[in-house]
């Protein structure tokens, strides 16, 4: 291996060793799930049982937290009896972080022991039949975010895997989960931007063509790792609107968040079912 | 990043120094549109190398020089001597120059482009107004953290191109007798020209034109609330099933020959907006 690179994983493997003895420290519980709190998940943190808080700040290799609205924090607690890790804040390829440092903390949650990762997201539907509200699970994705996630810890790459990213098996539990709360939830293919901007109404079409069923920001460069370290990966997202080229209307992001909002409670039934699964 | 704010306004107080106006438009001349800098009353001229923060013009091929003056008695701003990703400059600086228009009181921005045609019902020499864009350069100007005094962090894209600047531009090259197009714009990072596969999977995602540049300008133009109308000079056929070596003498005596054409074109869409 190049000397830089080898370089470069030595000190991601240093930072992940410092993050986790700081961690440790704090609390003993041994967490077996991780989430990742992204919009329409934002409330679970506070449901948590005995949760141990620590601010990403003091977290040792963890992007400070300045560019991020709300609080980055790393949440050790449990939920329906499930030891569970949970970050509150994500980092996003558009803020300008580096794919080592959004991976980092999946890194660090499966270091602690997570064998599964649970990873939530708004995004906005280019599949007519969807509407703004609906809950879509991840089946796959497709990565245009032009970024590999090559360079942490290549002991462990594994260039190309036979197993999907996303596991069918917890795909099936979310959807058994939506339908006995009463709610519509579909399978799809989530398409990962950089952004920041929202797609032009070429882009929304483009998405459609290649395969993709609603589009975002996030999520894929986490799922990706994940599934490198061998944990298993469920993937919800929140379609916050549905775009229609054809009929284009402005993306209000103060929307996006209300009807995030309204999701909230499904997301919630859905990661609980998921979390009782796998006890 | 944040420091983007303050970058611009060196830049606008040293070109205000040198011309104290409110431009209407920012106007990058692109390929095919560096003749309109004659029809300008040229009231201050600043090389790129004198204004803070601009590229500097070492790996611009042509002369890089800020033209501000009237234009038919409107007043604008125009870039001579463009940058693109492929030489190596970050989008963030390729950019800068849009969001000093918009600091110097700009409402417009007006560019241009030479590109490839993948839409066989066009033809060398004709001219496409931009109506919507695909961004495939793998990058984006506006990622790091967002100045909310440059602009929003999520900028809507449902309409970077004025439809109602579309449908002008259209108008007058009908009367004028123009043959002028409206499509889809695809941006990729070249320099390399595309393969034939790439050609059919551009054509395939609902693209009619690829080229190189454009596309990062666009952005920050909503980024920052500039109207915005482009036009692309087809100056070579991209046709997968027939495509032939690009030939850059021919390249450019199809640029040059459109020239006039988009000239007129553009002097019209200002012309109506000193009017209204």
């Amino acid at each position: 291996m190049d000397a830089n690179l080898q370089e470069q994983a030595d000190a991601i493997e240093a930072a992940l060793h410092a993050a986790v003895q700081e961690i440790r420290g704090r609390t003993q519980l041994v967490p077996s799930v991780a989430v990742i709190l992204g919009t329409g998940l934002g409330g679970l943190g506070a449901k948590l049982q005995n949760a141990v808080s620590i601010p990403y700040s003091d977290i040792p290799g963890f992007p400070q937290s300045t560019a991020l609205s709300h609080a980055g924090r790393l949440l050790v607690g449990t939920l329906e009896s499930t030891p569970v890790v949970a970050m509150q804040g994500r980092f996003h390829l558009y803020e300008g972080y580096s794919i080592d440092e959004i991976v980092l903390p999946v890194h660090v949650m499966q270091a602690l022991g997570a064998t599964t990762l649970v990873v939530s997201n708004a995004s906005g539907g280019v599949n007519p039949q969807m509407a703004g509200g609906d809950i879509l699970v991840m089946k796959d994705h497709i990565n245009l975010m032009y970024q590999g996630n090559d360079s942490v810890k290549p002991s462990i790459r594994t260039g190309r895997t036979s197993d999907p990213i996303y596991s069918p098996h917890l795909i099936s539990v979310a959807l058994v989960a939506a339908r006995q709360n009463g709610f519509h939830a579909q399978q799809g293919i989530y398409v990962g931007f950089t952004g920041p901007n929202y797609e032009t109404r070429a882009e929304y079409r483009l998405v459609r063509k290649i395969g993709g069923d609603v589009v975002g920001m996030s999520t894929v460069p986490e799922a990706i790792t994940a599934n490198q370290l061998g944990m298993q990966v469920l993937g919800l997202s929140v379609v916050t609107n549905v775009a229609r080229p054809d009929a284009p209307a402005t993306v209000d992001a103060g929307e996006v968040v209300e009807v995030a909002g309204i999701a909230q409670p499904k997301m919630e039934s859905i990661v609980r079912a998921v979390l009782r699964s796998l006890k | 990043m944040l420091d983007l704010f303050d970058k611009v306004n060196e830049a606008v107080v040293a070109i205000r120094e040198q011309w104290d106006e409110t431009p209407h438009a920012g106007i990058i001349l692109g390929t095919g549109l560096g003749g309109l800098v004659e029809q300008i009353e040229v009231e201050a001229t600043l090389d790129y190398e004198d204004i803070p923060n601009f590229p500097s013009s070492t790996a611009v091929s042509h002369a890089g020089r800020l033209v501000c003056g009237k234009l038919n008695g409107l007043p604008v701003m125009a870039m001579e001597g463009r940058f693109h990703m492929y030489e190596g400059y970050p989008l963030k600086q390729i950019t800068l120059p849009v969001r000093v228009f918009k600091a110097m009181g700009a409402s417009l921005l007006v560019v241009s482009n030479a590109c490839g045609g993948m839409n066989p019902n066009y033809q060398c020499g004709d001219i496409m107004v931009i109506e919507d864009h695909i961004n495939l350069m793998g990058d984006n100007p506006l990622i790091g953290i967002n100045d909310d005094r440059l602009g929003p962090r999520f900028p809507d894209m449902c309409e970077p191109y004025e439809q109602a600047l579309v449908d002008r531009a259209l108008s007058i090259a009908r009367t004028q007798d123009i043959v002028a197009h409206k499509g889809v714009f695809v941006a990729v990072a070249g320099p390399n020209l595309e393969t034939r596969a790439e050609y059919r999977f551009l054509r395939t995602i609902g693209a009619d034109v690829v080229g190189m540049s454009t596309v990062p300008e666009v952005i920050v133009a909503v980024h920052c609330g500039l109207r915005v109308v482009g036009f692309s000079i087809i100056t070579d056929m991209c046709l997968p099933d027939a495509l032939k070596p690009a030939n850059v003498e021919e390249i450019i005596a199809i640029a040059n020959d459109t020239q006039p054409r988009l000239c007129k074109l553009v002097a019209g869409v200002l012309a109506a907006e000193s009017a209204s």
